[in-house]
Parts: structure tokens; C-alpha cells; sequence
């Protein structure tokens, strides 16, 4: 019963990614195009030379970030929809640090890590703190603070920290740029994505306090009964969850970004959610769906310059797979499904 | 009088369970007639074979003289059979109006006359004299009010017979009296009522005859006159002494615990507690007994802490609790076997194994370096170990708890608290849902427990077990202690007369 319940878990992701692709193809064929050539050429641009996969996983990294945000908080029940804004702070308050404090090199790569951080977790307390204190819904305030954040960034690159006629802020001194590796699009920031993936998932599941923390989310009154502190744990949770933003964000400045500017991040929060659900909560599963998602992205450039079909193809076909996750989820939790799938079990043992 | 009425040999069963064996009951016209018995007894199964929500294994209904068949509640309602349930089913953002036309019928086309409509419902209203404000969302009118409207909506739909589920248990006893003037304006205009309550100074005043059910059977049915409160609450429990199994400890040791005055919500009759005092002594099970909800899951939340007394004072072997956390009370060593096992006791999702070592994988078996790494492979050992020991019968240790049956739900639970070799054990309904065999295991458990030197409180609405286990017997009702008993002997027709309130 428990490994089935497993491949359930995995199949579900699988057999909606193919749906998606199957729909797809219909729509590309509609389209007038060849639908094994068009995917042929989104693969190519994707994962076709070295170069193609570097530039996917830079894209990815960003997505890695929000999406073992939303993670890390959901495993403990609360609903933190504000990675973006967390996000959007880490990177700010990075900018400041690395444009206006004359410093350079790694002390500044540090210092902006660091500081970006602690912003995105400040940034994901307030939600926090507000529900636990006040029994506020996190979920309505974390998505406005999006906006507080996405606003603010919008004062430095307009105003306070504009470079001469051109709405951005000025960019990250070459001194202070994450390296890239063998010379690709992505960064060390990839590198630290995968490590802070590797540190959730060892968190989540060999501690003790990670399997606290699971227990609170999947049963808040019972964990309180068996003496869990279930608001440090929420607390706890939102400052990690913002804090993994935080880090995120002033990363993808240091990697790739080097600059604020108009419309920078935006989706991140929301695309993270999405990755976390896909990925079933597992951070693990999240990263590699990040990374098939930013291969969705970055391969559907090449199949429109190769075969004419449009890129939002591509942004049809993520969507369904959310669409289909979602739904799958709830389908296969359906009494209904249940019964089918013992008795095709138990059929078997039959035979 | 003439009969609308009657259920011939009912009989329900789930499974092995009756809840219904062989129940014979009839209803005239105008009267009310009560349906009295302890949780558990059937009054609920019996009333929901009525409305249609379940099908009877055996037995026949006749309304007016003619044989039925009730399958749906649709159908009860469309035979003249309306229900009030204890918790009402009123939608709350809607009006009193618009609940009280909700899933009318009798509306033709697309549009509601509602002129019409309002009219016929204060016609209704008058004439019972339920005072509603038609235009009020639910959520702004009294408990008291909610209850007429769930009358006036069944009334409206064309209900004969109307069926009252503990109508007072939310009630102020003004609303309470206010009922009962609806009551016998009901009955005075032909209607009948089904009255279902365990309150006997309620019952008496109200009631023209009184069915009594134990135990999914029908005792018998007396008229009013020719009844007393005190015959009432003998047949209700209506137990002659079986000798208990289990050897009574009379003389126990230092208290492990010990309340005195202690307040919480004192106003709530039914959710409060009220000067209890009390002590928890090494070496004793201290059994609570009462009609559920007179203050025991406060009781019981209190010496766990997972609440906070409002005043009173609580020393834990020996020494004054100051700060109440369920943390807290774990490292005085309490343990606590919660009344819902699915809620509060267990985490559903994760494994068996998970689920028993929930509170201790921080002790250097389990993890080494305070928590920092998990040791897997002994905490897996110890599970089976576990399943062992405590009989927890799955497919694995992995399973999901909530997969389990409830039996072997409560055994993990068990497993987990009682291996922490405690010093108190809070027990409340262990053996709610249980079958025979999981039951003589917990109560197995709780004497061994006991024989180690640990205070045991048992709270149980389940007077048979409270009966069974317990070395002192502490009644309480309305958030009071009623009296104490002595386990050994206990004197049976004054406990059950305590535990109604008198």
C-alpha cells in the first residue's frame, strides 16, 4: 500500500507532463507546423550543446530559489505566497550593497549574500509574525507585501539610485560578479542553489527538528498536544523560507542580473509555487522541475526561430502541467480512485 | 390518541455492532414523547433511520397507519418528517428568510415569489409563536433564534412530526423555557415531538411518555406520572454490580497531581470547569465519569497543558505549576491519550514508525548530536520492537497512521505514550470506537501502567469501563465535581444520579 501511494506520488508529475506535451502537439500541429520537429528544436535549445544546458540552468536558478521557498514553508503549513517580494528584497538590498559601499570582490560577494538574506527573511517575518501573533491570513499579506517590494525596487531604479537618463539602477561592479562556470551562462549561483536544495531536503528529512517541523504541517493540533511550540516552528519557517528568497535574489543579482530594473522578477513567486506543488513539496523533485521549466523557457526561443511556432506554446504548455498536477493530486486523493487502484492491486495478487 | 408513528423491531447493524437491536417505538399525535439513554445508547442511530440517512437491517416504519420506506431525507421531509440536529444545518450568510425557503419545492419556473412566500412563513410564525427576524444573516441572530428557525424551516416544508436532537444542550435555560413554550404550542396544534436528551429535569417537565434505550435496545416506555428522576437514571444506566476483573487499589501513593479551585470558563456549563478539586495519587486510576461534555475535555486539557485554568492552582508532584505548555508537562513526564486520536494524537500522514518515536527523536538512541542526524536504522528497530510489544497490527512499519484501524491507531498511540514510562497517564475515551478485543488491551495496558507506580486519570463516557478500571470514581456534571466513590463497591444508583445532575 505504501509503495503504491509512492508511484502515485510519481506518476502523477509524469503523466501530466505528457498530457501537456500531447496537447501541445495538437496545438502546434493546428498551428501548421510539424509537432516532432518544433519539439525536436525546443530539446535542442534547451539541452543541444553545452551552452544551450548553461543558459538553462542559469535560468533555472532563480525558479530553484522561489520554489524551495514556497517548500521549505508548506512542509510546515503555512502558506507563504510571498517569495517573489522576498525575493525582490534580497535583491535590492544586494544592489545597495554592491553599487553604493565601494567595496569589491569577495568581501562585497559575501557581504551582499548575506545581507540579501537576512532582508528576504525580515521581509517574510512580517506575514509571519502577523499570523502568529495576530491570527492574520499569511496568505493575502505575503502576496501584498509582493507589491510593497515590487514598488520599492521600483523607487530605486526610477529615483533614488538611477543610472543617468536610463530607468535601472546602476550595475554590479565586474569585481563583484559571481564567476561563471567553464565559462557558461550559469553561475556559482547555481552552485549555491543546489546546495541550499541539498541542505533542505538533509534538513527535512535526517533531523530531528525538520521532522518536527513536518509533523507540525501536516498536524498542527496534534503536534501541539505532543509538545511542539507550533508557532516558533511557524515563525521558524517563514524566516527560512524568506530567508532561502532573500538569497535567491541577491544571487541572481551577483549571477546574472547585475541591475534593477522594471518588471525584474517578476512572476518568480508564483512560478516557485508552482514548482514546489509539481515537485510535491519534495526539494529534491522542486529543483528538477525548476529545471525543467526553465528548459521549457529557454528551448521554446529556438522553436520559434527553427519551425515559426510561437513561444507561448511553451507558456501553454507549463500551464497545463500545473493545470494537470493540481488536478491529478486531487483525483488520485478521490475514495474512488482508491477502490480502483486496490482492485487492480489485488487483481494482480490473483493472478 | 391516534398513533402517526411506529417502528417495529428495528434493528441496526454496522458491521458486528448493533446500534439498534429489535426497537419497538410509537408516536401519537399531539404528544411529545422523549427518547432518553446515554451516548451510545442508539437515540441518534434510531432517529437517523427515521430521517432516512440510514436503512435499517431489519425491522418496518408506518406513518399514519401505512407501511414506509424512508431512504433519503428528501423522502422524510416530503412524508412530513422534520429534523432538528443538534448542530443546526442553517447556511450562515444567508437570511432567516432565504434559509427557510432553501431547497422549497414547491417554487415553479426560474423566479421565487417572495411576497408570497414571507407570507406564509409569518403566518406560520404566529401561529407557533416562533418570533424570528426575517432579514437578519444567521450569524447575527442568538443561538436560541437559530433553533426556531431550524423549527419554522421544518414546519414550512410540512413536518408533522418533529424530531429534536438535544435541542438544549447550547441553550440558556431562558431560551430553554422559551422552547418549551414552542413545545406545547407544537403539540397543542396536533404536531408531534420526538425529544431526544439525557437532561432529566428537562425530560420530566416536557414529555408526556419517555422511551428509554440502553445499549442499542429498548428498555421500556413509561408515562410521565408514573415516573421519577431517580427510576429514570437507574434504568438509563440500569447496571447491577459485575464485579470488576481487575484488583481495586484503596490505599495510593503521593499525588502526582493535584487541582484545587481550579476555574476555566466557569460561565460554559458545557465546555467550563468550576472549582474542581482534585488528586491524582502513584499507584490509582481515578476515573471521571459523566455525560460527555460537562467540562472533562477541559479537565483533561488542563493536566496536559493545553490550556490555562482562568484561577485555582495545580501542583505537580509536589510543586506549583507556573507556566502551561504541553512541552512542559511532557518533561514532568504526563502522558496523554487524547479523546480524538486522528486530531490531536496522531499525525495522520506519517508513518507508524514516525508516529512512535513523535516525541523522542532527540534522545541520543534516536539521533546522535542533539537532533542534528536521524539514526534511521535504530529508530526502525525500535518501531518493530514496538509493533511488537503493543500488537500494532500493519502491513508495515511505514504505513500511514491513518490507514489504520482505530484499534491499532490507539495501540501506536499507546506504544508511544506509555513507553516513556510516565508518571501520570491522562486517558480520555481510550476505548471510544473500540472493538472488545482492543479494548481489553488498552485497559490491560492502563492496570499494568498503574502496578508500575503511575497516576492514572481515566475519563470515559462509558460508565461500564469507568466502572471496570477505576480505583476512585470522581463524578462530575456542569463543570462540577458531583462527588467521589470508591472504586471497590461502588455505589451504583447514586453515581448515575450524580451523574444527571443530582
Amino acid at each position: 500500500m505504501k509503495n503504491t501511494s509512492k508511484i502515485v506520488n510519481v506518476m502523477v508529475p509524469l503523466v501530466s507532463v505528457l498530457l501537456a506535451f500531447i496537447i501541445g502537439c495538437i496545438i502546434i500541429a493546428a498551428l501548421g507546423a510539424n509537432p516532432i520537429t518544433a519539439l525536436q528544436a525546443l530539446w535542442k535549445g534547451a539541452f543541444g550543446s553545452v551552452r544551450n544546458f548553461g543558459t538553462t540552468l542559469s535560468r533555472a536558478t532563480p525558479l530553484i530559489f522561489t520554489g524551495l521557498c514556497a517548500c521549505f514553508a508548506y512542509r510546515c503549513g503555512v502558506f507563504n505566497l510571498g517569495g517573489e517580494g522576498q525575493f525582490i528584497m534580497g535583491a535590492v538590498v544586494c544592489t545597495v550593497i554592491g553599487t553604493q559601499f565601494n567595496i569589491e570582490g569577495l568581501p562585497a560577494i559575501i557581504l551582499c549574500l548575506v545581507a540579501g538574506t537576512i532582508a528576504g527573511g525580515i521581509w517574510a517575518m512580517i506575514p509571519g509574525v502577523l499570523k502568529v501573533y495576530r491570527g492574520q491570513n499569511e496568505m493575502i499579506i505575503s502576496i501584498m507585501l509582493n507589491y510593497v517590494a515590487t514598488l520599492f525596487m521600483g523607487v530605486l531604479f526610477t529615483d533614488w539610485m538611477r543610472d543617468g537618463s536610463v530607468p535601472q539602477t546602476v550595475a554590479i561592479p565586474d569585481a563583484s560578479r559571481l564567476t561563471r562556470l567553464f565559462g557558461l551562462r550559469a553561475t556559482t549561483a547555481f552552485v549555491i542553489a543546489v546546495v541550499v536544495g541539498l541542505a533542505v531536503y538533509y534538513f527535512l528529512f535526517f533531523t530531528s527538528k525538520g521532522f518536527q517541523l513536518r509533523a507540525v504541517g501536516y498536524n498542527m493540533t496534534a503536534a501541539e498536544f505532543n509538545g511542539f511550540a507550533v508557532k516558533k516552528y511557524f515563525l521558524a519557517s517563514f524566516l527560512v523560507s524568506g530567508m532561502i528568497a532573500g538569497l535567491g535574489g541577491s544571487a541572481d543579482i551577483l549571477g546574472t542580473q547585475f541591475f534593477l530594473i522594471n518588471g525584474y522578477a517578476s512572476g518568480y513567486g508564483f512560478d516557485g509555487v508552482s514548482m514546489a506543488l509539481i515537485g510535491q513539496l519534495h526539494p529534491l523533485a522542486t529543483m528538477l522541475v525548476a529545471i525543467f521549466f526553465a528548459a521549457l523557457r529557454v528551448g521554446s526561443t529556438t522553436m520559434q526561430a527553427a519551425t515559426g511556432v510561437p513561444t507561448s506554446v511553451s507558456d501553454i504548455i507549463q500551464a497545463l502541467v500545473i493545470v494537470f498536477t493540481v488536478a491529478g493530486l486531487a483525483m488520485v486523493k478521490l475514495p474512488e480512485f482508491k477502490a480502483l487502484l486496490n482492485r487492480i492491486f489485488s487483481r494482480k495478487e490473483v493472478a | 390518541m391516534q398513533e402517526i408513528l411506529r417502528m417495529e423491531h428495528i434493528t441496526k447493524r454496522f458491521g458486528d455492532m448493533y446500534a439498534n437491536r429489535d426497537i419497538n417505538f410509537e408516536v401519537r399525535r399531539g404528544e411529545v414523547h422523549t427518547l432518553l439513554g446515554e451516548n451510545g445508547a442508539g437515540k441518534s442511530t434510531l432517529m437517523n433511520v427515521l430521517f432516512g440517512l440510514y436503512q435499517p437491517t431489519e425491522g418496518s416504519i408506518y406513518l399514519n397507519g401505512n407501511k414506509v420506506k424512508i431512504d433519503s431525507p428528501a423522502q422524510a421531509v416530503k412524508l412530513g418528517i422534520g429534523m432538528v440536529h443538534q448542530h443546526f444545518m442553517l447556511v450562515e450568510a444567508m437570511t432567516v428568510f432565504e434559509n427557510i425557503i432553501l431547497g422549497d419545492r414547491n417554487t415553479k419556473g426560474v423566479f421565487i415569489d417572495r411576497d408570497a412566500r414571507r407570507k406564509e412563513i409569518l403566518e406560520l410564525s404566529q401561529q407557533y409563536g416562533l418570533d424570528v427576524e426575517m432579514d437578519k444573516p444567521i450569524t447575527e441572530i442568538a443561538v436560541g433564534a437559530q433553533q426556531r428557525v431550524e423549527i419554522l424551516k421544518a414546519l414550512y416544508k410540512g413536518a408533522e412530526l418533529l424530531v429534536l436532537d438535544e435541542p438544549t444542550a447550547a441553550l440558556t435555560d431562558i431560551e430553554v423555557e422559551g422552547l418549551f413554550q414552542i413545545i406545547k404550542k407544537l403539540t397543542a396544534e396536533g404536531k408531534s415531538v420526538i425529544f431526544i436528551s439525557h437532561k432529566m429535569r428537562e425530560v420530566l417537565h416536557i414529555s408526556d411518555r419517555i422511551t428509554i434505550l440502553r445499549a442499542g435496545e429498548s428498555v421500556c416506555t413509561l408515562n410521565r406520572e408514573e415516573t421519577t428522576g431517580e427510576d429514570l437514571a437507574n434504568l438509563m444506566i440500569g447496571r447491577e454490580l459485575v464485579p470488576s476483573q481487575y484488583k481495586k487499589i484503596e490505599d495510593a501513593g503521593d499525588a502526582v497531581i493535584k487541582l484545587t479551585d481550579v476555574d476555566y470558563c466557569k460561565e460554559s456549563k458545557h465546555n467550563g470547569l468550576n472549582g474542581v478539586s482534585l488528586s491524582v495519587g502513584r499507584g490509582e486510576i481515578v476515573g471521571i465519569a459523566g455525560v460527555d461534555g460537562n467540562g472533562q475535555s477541559q479537565l483533561a486539557q488542563v493536566v496536559t497543558g493545553v490550556i490555562t485554568p482562568d484561577s485555582g492552582e495545580v501542583d505537580m508532584k509536589g510543586s506549583r505549576v507556573a507556566k502551561f505548555t504541553p512541552n512542559g508537562f511532557i518533561i514532568e513526564k504526563v502522558s496523554h491519550i487524547p479523546e480524538d486520536r486522528n486530531k490531536m494524537g496522531l499525525i495522520g500522514s506519517m508513518s507508524v514508525m514516525d508516529n512512535i518515536v513523535l516525541k523522542t527523536t532527540e534522545l541520543p538512541e534516536f539521533s546522535s548530536g542533539n537532533g542534528l542526524y536521524l539514526k534511521k536504522k535504530a529508530i526502525k528497530e525500535y518501531a518493530e520492537q514496538m509493533q511488537k510489544k503493543y500488537d500494532i497490527r500493519c502491513a508495515s512499519i511505514e504505513q500511514e497512521t491513518r490507514n489504520l484501524s482505530g484499534g491499532n491507531q490507539q495501540k501506536v498511540i499507546l506504544a508511544r505514550e506509555l513507553e516513556s514510562d510516565p508518571d501520570l497517564l491522562v486517558a480520555v475515551h481510550p476505548t471510544r470506537g473500540l472493538d472488545i478485543g482492543a479494548a481489553r488491551f488498552v485497559h490491560d495496558t492502563m492496570i499494568a501502567a498503574r502496578d508500575n507506580g503511575c497516576g492514572v486519570l481515566l475519563i470515559s463516557a462509558d460508565f461500564d469501563e469507568i466502572l471496570e478500571v477505576s480505583d476512585r470514581i470522581i463524578v462530575m456534571f456542569e463543570g462540577e465535581i458531583m462527588g467521589e466513590y470508591s472504586g471497590k463497591n461502588p455505589p451504583i444508583n447514586e453515581i448515575s444520579l450524580a451523574m444527571a445532575g443530582k
